[in-house]
């Protein structure tokens, strides 16, 4: 378990701010933000290699604040892997049991045995600077695994890699952490790489935690705006109530329409929904103005492979995502007036951020 | 299939010979300026070149002043380029400019310079009096001048060598069970290897050459402060160019040699620190 509390560290004109969080023994849990936002910086002061300027970090209740980087029992992979350039693979890995004193024959049995786990087994007499980066990548992550941590901090470990070599990592990483029992912060800023590894995860911004949680509320029910747009949900609007309550929402002005929000709520609200829960159909012969059903044109569509992105046009500017199929089977040219659904209990309110 | 920017291979060819020409200038004049000395010289200089005892005493001088020199300055100069490399403190830019000065001074100055301090400053003379340490008129003192001339290529040298170490290997060497001094040893200085050997070679060729400040700080007492480049002075003003020039062909193959094995070692003992 790592618990951090109040971290404070300033680096320049940056400061990592009240960092409090606990991620639980033998979890996997990322860290997302953008660029600058204080990711790496925090995995620094957990690793011992930047001091913080107070606070208090413990790993299973230990007190490892004031501990030297190598007594904290923390593996570490950093951004770009920092191999030792002068030294082969199988020496790069063995290097912690190198300074623990090890023999080459005990360096070299653990080594095979971690090499193998990763598959380099084959490589661990090449130098460094002959590998691709999916080999340079699990190198570094054999030479934090070998001296056997409790804790893993991976600084995104995968975002120098391929598609391919991504995933294989990253499916890799989870069957590591889950075999070991380690407890794993992983820096990301891909949402599908979080998915495929984490169950839990933290938002940094200006280097505080904006959210912490369960990965799939952050996604569908974030606390901010900055949380929303950062987990790719474009379709955020203000609206003002109208005092109409329902049995279980409220009333509010949606440009010229009306909407029924979930909840009880009798002041201006913003309010989001994720792309792929807007539904998007023809106008049949019939139809009528149903509860969140809003008359929209089809702006233009994009074919993204896993889905299509569609752009509509009605009260506010809209995205929705479709799956191709469904996509084909309606034929929607541009320019198109069709409706959108946007059901109820997919409408999340922001309610830490009142316009 | 065409190329954006293609390179042909005429234009690869007429680049790299280009490249070529000017280090074939550059080896051919020097090559011409051994040869005119050799051609210059008869057998019976060379002979007294090889047999003669003075010069074996010199070149001797000269060998093991070089050598102390360069290990003295490597001493300074592995602490002090990783200092300068890795560390921030007010008034370094100035400092890392002191640094170079002794490389800009005119090597005759650096003599004068010395013999004023130990001859006129209240330290020189309490080193030299007091300590009973000396210098001017010494053995020792050739090795001060060498330092003082050539300890700043090897710090130059060592700073530009640590400034080319990713600080974050040794920052995971740390994590991974290394002190900061384990980082230093196993991490930062493997890697500098290379450049910290370079600079002294260029230390100990500089060293092993030098002439200006021991014409006036040590003088040339035969078998005592004699190096082979004093030797070669004196010969010439002798009369005897043709020994002077003998002598000055030896200081040249043994520096070749010397420089040579270096490299050669070095690249092997590089990969074993």
């Amino acid at each position: 378990m790592i618990q951090l509390k109040d971290i404070s560290c300033r680096v320049g004109d940056f400061k990592l701010r009240n960092i409090s969080m606990t991620i639980a023994g033998g979890s996997y849990f990322v860290l997302l933000g953008p660029a600058g936002s204080g990711k790496s910086i925090l995995l620094e002061c957990i690793c011992g290699i930047r001091p913080i300027e107070s606070g208090r970090i413990l790993i299973d209740g230990k007190d490892i604040t004031k501990l030297p980087p190598g007594t904290r029992n923390i593996g570490y992979v950093p951004q770009d892997y920092a191999l030792f350039k002068h030294l082969s693979v199988a020496d790069n890995i063995g290097f912690a049991l190198k300074i623990q004193g090890q023999t080459r024959t005990q360096r070299t049995r653990q080594v095979s045995r971690v090499a193998e786990m990763l598959s380099i087994e084959n490589i661990l007499d090449r130098p460094i600077h002959r590998l691709s980066a999916g080999q340079q990548q699990r190198i570094a992550l054999a030479r934090a695994l070998v001296a056997e941590p409790t804790v893993l901090l991976l600084d995104e470990p995968v975002s120098a890699l391929d598609e391919a070599n991504r995933q294989e990592i990253c499916a890799l990483l989870r069957i590591i952490a889950k075999d070991f029992k380690f407890t794993v912060l992983h820096v990301s800023h891909n949402l599908e790489e979080s998915f495929t590894v984490a169950e839990s995860a933290a938002v940094m911004r200006d280097g505080m935690i904006e959210q912490s949680g369960i990965l799939k509320d952050l996604l569908r029910k974030p606390g901010t705006e900055f949380v929303a747009r950062y987990m790719r949900c474009e379709n955020i609007y203000s609206c003002e109530a109208t005092g109409a309550i329902f049995p279980g929402g409220t009333e509010v002005k949606f440009g010229n329409k009306l909407l029924v929000l979930p909840g009880s709520l009798n002041t201006n609200v913003k309010f989001m929904i994720r792309p792929e829960n807007i539904r998007v159909f023809m106008k049949y012969a019939g139809w009528r103005e149903d509860e969140n059903t809003i008359p929209v044109k089809v702006l233009g569509f994009r074919d993204f492979g896993s889905h299509i992105r569609i752009e509509l046009d009605g009260p506010a500017h809209m995205v929705a995502h479709m799956q191709y199929s469904d996509f084909q089977d309606l034929g929607i040219p541009s320019e198109t007036n069709m409706l959108a659904w946007l059901p109820r209990e997919a409408i999340h309110v922001l309610e830490d951020e009142q316009p | 299939m065409k190329t954006r920017f293609p390179t042909s291979d005429w234009q690869s060819t007429l680049f790299k010979a280009a490249t070529l020409l000017f280090v074939a200038i550059f080896v051919v004049f020097i090559i011409a300026l051994i040869l005119t000395d050799i051609f210059h010289i008869d057998r019976q200089a060379f002979k007294t070149v090889l047999t003669a005892p003075f010069i074996r005493q010199s070149l001797w001088i000269s060998i093991w002043t070089s050598c102390t020199a360069t290990a003295l300055s490597l001493l300074f100069a592995i602490p002090a380029g990783y200092a300068l490399s890795r560390y921030r403190f007010p008034g370094r830019l100035l400092v890392d400019t002191i640094v170079d000065l002794p490389i800009v001074f005119p090597p005759f100055v650096v003599g004068l310079t010395l013999l004023i301090f130990f001859r006129q400053s209240a330290l020189g003379i309490f080193i030299e009096d007091t300590l009973g340490l000396e210098f001017v008129f010494q053995p020792r003192g050739i090795v001060l001048c060498q330092f003082v001339v050539a300890a700043g290529f090897a710090i130059r040298f060592a700073k530009i060598a640590f400034d080319a170490v990713d600080i974050r290997a040794e920052n995971i060497a740390l994590t991974l069970g290394c002190t900061r001094w384990g980082s230093f040893r196993y991490v930062a200085l493997p890697q500098a290897a290379n450049g910290i050997i370079a600079g002294g070679i260029l230390t100990w060729a500089r060293s092993f050459g030098l002439f200006g400040p021991l014409f006036v700080f040590v003088g040339f007492m035969r078998g005592s402060t004699e190096a082979l480049s004093s030797t070669i002075y004196l010969e010439h003003a002798a009369g005897n160019l043709e020994v002077a020039l003998a002598a000055a062909l030896l200081a040249v193959f043994i520096a070749l040699i010397s420089i040579l094995t270096i490299r050669i070692i070095s690249r092997k003992a590089v990969a074993s620190i």
